[in-house]
C-alpha cells in the first residue's frame, strides 16, 4: 500500500455494542481500494490520546453503564480530542459517542453526564420511550441518500455551528422534533446509525478516508481515491 | 389445593385434551385458560415438585433436556417443559400435563425465560437455580446484560435459599452479594497467563471497580479465569471444574470434569458449558459420574437441532444462529470439522430474528477465510446484508453465490462441490429453509425446532 492513515479506536473495547466494529472493517475494506493500509489501536480507559498521534478516530456506541464510565475518563483526553477535532481530524462517533463529543447526555437514571463540549450539541432522555426501526435521511449539500437503523434513548439537539448529517426521510432521527439526523462539524460525522454506517452507506467512509489522506498528504494527488465508486450494499 | 385451583388446573387440562384431540395443537392455550381462572395456580400445581429453574441468554434448552437425561438416571419421575414454552402460560400448561408419579416426591426441570424467573418464584421456591450465561441479545427485544441480570435477581429475590449453580466463568455471575448458597461451574485446564479479552467483548469491566478485568485463561466471550488487576476481584473457587479439553469436532466433544472423562455427541465449546452445568446440577444432586456419563451418551435425541438432512446426496446441517456470541461458537465449531464444507449464510430481520441485523458485524467470520471453503452461498430477506458482511470479511466473489430466493438456495446447494453443507441461518430463516426442504420431501414437516 501507497498511503498508511493511523486510526485511534476510542474506547473500543467499551464502546461496542450495535455492530460498532464493523465500521472499522468497512473502513478497511474501502482505504485498502483506495491504496491505504490502516493502523488501527484501541485508546481506552486510562490511555492517553496524543491529537498528533492519529489521522483519524472512530468512536462507537456503548451500554449505559459503560457509557457512564467512558463519560468520567474521557475528561482526561478532553483538550487533546478538541485538537484534533479543531485541526480538522476526521473522526466519525455513533450513539453514545456522538452524545459524549456534546456538552452532556441525561444518563438511563435521570443523572447529568458530562460530554467534552467538543461539540455543540447536548442531549435530553425520554421516558419509557426509544426510537427503534429504521431509518432514511438525506444529506442536502450532497444529495447522497443514508440508510440505517436507529435504536436510543437519547433526544439530541444541535448547536448553530453543526449542520445535520441529514435531514430525515423516514424514522426519527435526532429528537423526533425538528427533522434532523446526526451532525457535521468541520470532519467530524456524528449519526445514530447502526447497521453499521459505514456498510451501508460507503459514501461516508469515502469522505472520511479522503479528508484523512488530504490532511496528512496535503501535497499528494489523490484523483484516482476520489473516483472509487461505491456500490450500493443496502 | 384450593377448590378455584382444583377447578382451574380441571379446565386448563380438559381443554388440553382438547385441543390435542381436535385441533392437535395447544402448548400455552391451557396455560392462558387456567391462570385466567386462577392467577395463583402455579403454587397449588408446583408444591409437591422439586424445582430447577433453568435461564441465561444461550444454551437454556440444551441444558435443560440434558439436566433432565442426566437426573433421569437416578429419579424416576421428572417433568420438563417442552422446548420454546419457557414463559409462565408455557409453564402452567406443563405442569397440567403431568402425570401423577407413583412413587416419591417428583422433580421438575424448568427451561425459564429471563424475564419470567419472577413469575414462578412468586408461587415456586425452586431447589436450584442454574444461570447459564448471559450475552447480549438481540437489542431490539432484550435490554443490556446488566438489566437482563437484575431482571433474573428479581426472581432469585423471592426464593433466598434456593442454591444457584452459576457459570463461575462469567465475570456478572459474581458482581453481586446475594443471600443465596452458590456453587460455580468452570474451565480449569489451562496454565495461568495474563491477558485481555478482545477488544470487541461485551461486559469486561470490574464490577467492583470498573476497571477493564484480565485473565488467566478465556474459553470465549468474556467467559474465563478473569481478574482485576487494579483492586483484586477474582473468579470464585469453582465446585465444578472442567479439568480437560480432549478432542472436538462438529459432532462430538471429549472431556474431563473433576478428572472423569466424558463425551458428548454435539460439537461446539458452548455445548461442552452447557453439559457441565447439566452435570453440576446431577452433582448437586447426587449422581454419580458414571450415571452422568451414561446419560451423555445414551441421550442423542436432546441433540436434535443438529440434525443431518440429506439432500440429494449433499450432507446438510442446519444451524440456528441469532447474536454475536453463538454465532463466534457455530463459526469455531464448523471450523473444527476435518471434511471440506460449503457455507450457506441466511439472514431474515422479523420480530423472532431480530430487526436490527447490525450484530453479523460483530460475528467473527473474518476467521473463514483460513479455512479454504470453495463455495459459500448468501440469501434471505436481507441477503444484502449478509453479501456484503462476508465481502468484507474476505470471502472471493468467484467463490461467493448470491440468491435471495431459498427454494433456488436448495438448487445451488446440489451443486457446491463438497459432500457437506452448513447453513447458518436466523430463526425465520430457518424455518422458511425447512419448510422448502419439507415441500420438496428431504424432512418430514414440523420435526426439530
Amino acid at each position: 500500500m501507497t498511503y498508511e492513515l493511523n486510526v485511534a479506536h476510542l474506547y473500543g473495547d467499551l464502546m461496542n455494542t450495535y455492530g460498532d466494529v464493523g465500521n472499522i472493517l468497512a473502513l478497511n475494506y474501502y482505504a485498502k481500494q483506495m491504496d491505504v493500509h490502516l493502523n488501527v489501536k484501541v485508546v481506552s480507559l486510562e490511555e492517553d490520546f496524543h491529537a498528533a498521534d492519529y489521522d483519524l478516530a472512530f468512536f462507537g456506541g456503548g451500554q449505559d453503564f459503560e457509557q457512564t464510565i467512558v463519560s468520567q475518563d474521557i475528561q482526561t483526553k478532553k483538550a487533546e480530542l478538541t485538537k484534533f477535532i479543531e485541526s480538522d481530524g476526521p473522526l466519525l462517533a455513533i450513539c453514545g459517542g456522538f452524545q459524549l463529543l456534546g456538552h452532556y447526555y441525561i444518563g438511563a437514571n435521570g443523572e447529568k453526564l458530562p460530554g467534552i463540549g467538543a461539540l455543540d450539541h447536548y442531549t435530553l432522555a425520554q421516558d419509557n420511550n426509544r426510537f427503534i426501526g429504521n431509518i432514511v435521511i438525506k444529506n442536502q449539500e450532497t444529495g447522497e441518500t443514508y440508510h440505517g437503523f436507529e435504536n436510543h434513548q437519547g433526544r439530541t439537539f444541535l448547536g448553530t455551528d453543526e449542520r445535520p448529517l441529514g435531514n430525515v426521510v423516514s424514522g426519527k432521527g435526532n429528537n423526533g422534533e425538528d427533522g434532523t439526523e446526526g451532525a457535521i462539524y468541520k470532519n467530524v460525522y456524528c449519526s445514530y446509525f447502526h447497521g453499521p454506517i459505514l456498510t451501508r452507506n460507503g459514501d461516508i467512509a469515502k469522505h472520511l478516508l479522503i479528508a484523512a489522506l488530504k490532511r496528512k498528504f496535503p501535497t499528494a494527488d489523490f484523483s484516482q481515491q476520489e473516483a472509487l465508486s461505491i456500490p450500493a450494499t443496502f | 389445593m384450593s377448590l378455584r385451583s382444583g377447578f382451574a388446573t380441571f379446565a386448563g387440562r380438559s381443554s388440553y385434551w382438547f385441543l390435542h384431540t381436535f385441533l392437535h395443537g395447544g402448548s400455552s392455550l391451557p396455560g392462558k385458560i387456567t391462570l385466567k381462572l386462577d392467577p395463583n395456580i402455579l403454587k397449588a400445581l408446583g408444591a409437591n415438585y422439586d424445582v430447577i429453574v433453568i435461564t441465561g441468554t444461550n444454551g437454556k434448552t440444551l441444558t435443560t433436556a440434558l439436566t433432565v437425561s442426566v437426573l433421569g438416571q437416578k429419579y424416576p419421575s421428572i417433568l420438563t417443559n417442552p422446548t420454546g414454552s419457557n414463559m409462565e402460560q408455557g409453564i402452567v400448561t406443563t405442569f397440567l400435563n403431568a402425570k401423577r408419579p407413583k412413587t416419591g416426591r417428583p422433580i421438575a426441570v424448568l427451561e425459564v425465560d429471563e424475564a419470567n424467573v419472577i413469575k414462578v418464584t412468586k408461587y415456586i421456591q425452586p431447589k436450584a437455580f442454574v444461570f447459564t450465561n448471559i450475552f447480549r441479545d438481540q437489542m431490539d427485544r432484550y435490554g443490556e446484560i446488566y438489566t437482563t441480570y437484575q431482571k433474573i435477581l428479581d426472581g432469585v429475590a423471592l426464593a433466598p435459599e434456593a442454591t444457584i449453580i452459576a457459570n463461575g466463568d462469567s465475570p456478572l455471575f459474581n458482581s453481586k452479594e446475594l443471600p443465596n448458597p452458590i456453587q460455580y461451574y468452570g474451565f480449569d485446564d489451562q496454565p495461568d497467563g495474563d491477558f485481555k479479552a478482545k477488544p470487541n467483548t461485551d461486559g469486561v469491566l470490574c464490577p467492583v471497580c470498573e476497571h477493564i478485568l484480565h485473565y488467566h485463561s478465556l474459553t470465549y466471550s468474556n467467559q474465563g479465569k478473569y481478574f482485576c488487576p487494579n483492586c483484586g476481584f477474582h473468579r470464585p473457587e469453582l465446585t465444578y471444574r472442567l479439568t480437560k479439553l480432549g478432542e472436538q469436532t462438529p459432532t462430538s466433544s471429549t472431556f474431563d470434569l473433576d478428572g472423569h472423562s466424558y463425551t458428548i455427541g454435539v460439537g461446539g465449546t458452548y455445548n461442552i458449558y452447557n453439559a457441565l452445568a447439566a452435570y453440576a446440577v446431577g452433582r448437586f444432586l447426587e449422581v454419580s459420574p458414571d450415571q452422568i456419563s451414561q446419560a451423555f451418551t445414551a441421550n442423542e435425541r436432546v441433540f436434535g437441532r443438529q440434525e443431518v438432512i440429506d439432500v440429494d446426496g449433499k450432507q446438510v446441517t442446519i444451524i440456528l444462529v441469532k447474536n454475536p456470541v453463538g454465532l463466534d461458537q457455530v463459526l469455531h465449531m464448523i471450523g473444527t470439522d476435518t471434511h471440506q464444507f460449503s457455507l450457506v449464510g441466511l439472514l431474515n430481520a422479523n420480530y423472532a430474528d431480530g430487526i436490527d441485523t447490525s450484530w453479523i458485524w460483530d460475528g467473527d467470520f473474518e476467521q473463514l477465510v483460513n479455512l479454504d471453503i470453495p463455495t459459500v452461498i448468501t440469501g434471505g430477506e436481507r441477503y444484502k446484508d449478509i453479501t456484503f458482511r462476508l465481502k468484507v470479511a474476505g470471502i472471493p466473489d468467484s467463490h461467493h453465490i448470491v440468491e435471495p430466493d431459498l427454494e433456488k438456495v436448495v438448487e445451488q446447494i446440489k451443486l457446491v462441490p463438497t459432500e457437506r453443507v452448513y447453513v447458518l441461518a436466523t430463526y425465520t430463516a430457518m424455518l422458511q429453509m425447512r419448510k422448502i426442504l419439507a415441500a420438496k420431501g428431504y424432512i418430514k414437516e414440523g420435526l426439530g425446532v
